[in-house]
């Protein structure tokens, strides 16, 4: 009998920030902003970072991991569609995940601002599918050597 | 039906050892009787079953036993946690949004 090869997992995160929501949501809306704290990080260099801010505009993110982590020269791509945006009020992306080759997610966040005394709440949910196994021979093949080297490295 | 859940710390201490990678590197390219297996490495028989047993523990290799030969094969499992822990997807939003976090409470003003 065959065994599902989806997982389906869904978190929420919840952060205050001291700022209203239009500060926040601005971090949302502006490539720049955006850049600074959605694709850049100490683990990985970004390769392309590019943000059309709309109803149906791409937001395409590409990085690299960086020396000293287990997966370094791994290529990540996050592509993703913007399926909601309310002002100051929330922004629905939906996107995928790709790792080297391989497909590896698809998602919808749903980030929402919130209006309080002292700022604004953010509400981050993230559904997201994981597909793993549905392609075994694969894995074997190109993913695992590959990550098998990349590991090797790290670890010797 | 659910796939075995891999400690993340016993696949790393998997790989962690050499031998074990070769063991594995050599698995990658399809199952094999744990004599073959041991055949070019320069080690016991002995060590290479404790080996096989950790590689086991962590998901990373299935072992059976048919008759007096056990065969030995690359166990998905294994590969699918390290899939998962790359892709932690909450602990990057995490670290995301504390990075926003940062970024507005830098000053208002120009880039």
């Amino acid at each position: 009998m065959q065994e599902p090869s989806v997982v389906h997992s869904t978190f929420v995160i919840e952060r205050s920030y001291p700022k209203p929501p239009e500060r926040v949501f601005a971090a949302f809306a502006d490539a720049a902003k955006k850049r600074r704290w959605f694709a850049e990080s100490g683990s990985h260099d970004v390769e392309e970072f590019a943000l059309d801010f709309r109803v149906g505009g791409a937001e395409r993110l590409r990085y690299r991991f960086k020396e000293g982590t287990p997966f370094k020269g791994i290529v990540v791509m996050h592509e993703g569609t913007h399926q909601d945006i309310v002002t100051n009020r929330r922004v629905v992306t939906a996107s995928t995940m790709t790792l080297g080759e391989k497909c590896i997610s698809a998602s919808l966040v749903t980030v929402e601002l919130l209006a309080t005394d002292n700022g604004t709440d953010l509400i981050c949910t993230h559904q997201g599918a994981f597909f793993e196994g549905s392609d075994g021979p694969q894995i074997r093949e190109a993913g695992w050597r590959h990550l098998f080297e990349q590991l090797a490295k790290e670890l010797t | 039906m659910a796939k075995p859940k891999v400690n993340i710390d016993r696949v790393f201490h998997a790989l962690g050892d050499p031998t074990r990678r070769a063991m594995l590197d050599k698995l990658s390219e399809g199952p094999l009787s744990v004599s073959r297996l041991a055949a070019p490495l320069e080690i016991t028989l002995t060590a290479v079953v404790q080996h096989l047993q950790v590689l086991e523990e962590s998901g990373l290799v299935h072992t059976e036993k048919a008759g007096r030969v056990r065969t030995c094969r690359i166990e998905t499992a294994g590969f699918s946690a390290l899939e998962q822990w790359i892709n932690d997807h909450r602990s990057l939003w995490e670290q995301r949004l504390d990075r926003l976090g940062d970024l507005l409470a830098e000053p208002e003003g120009g880039e």
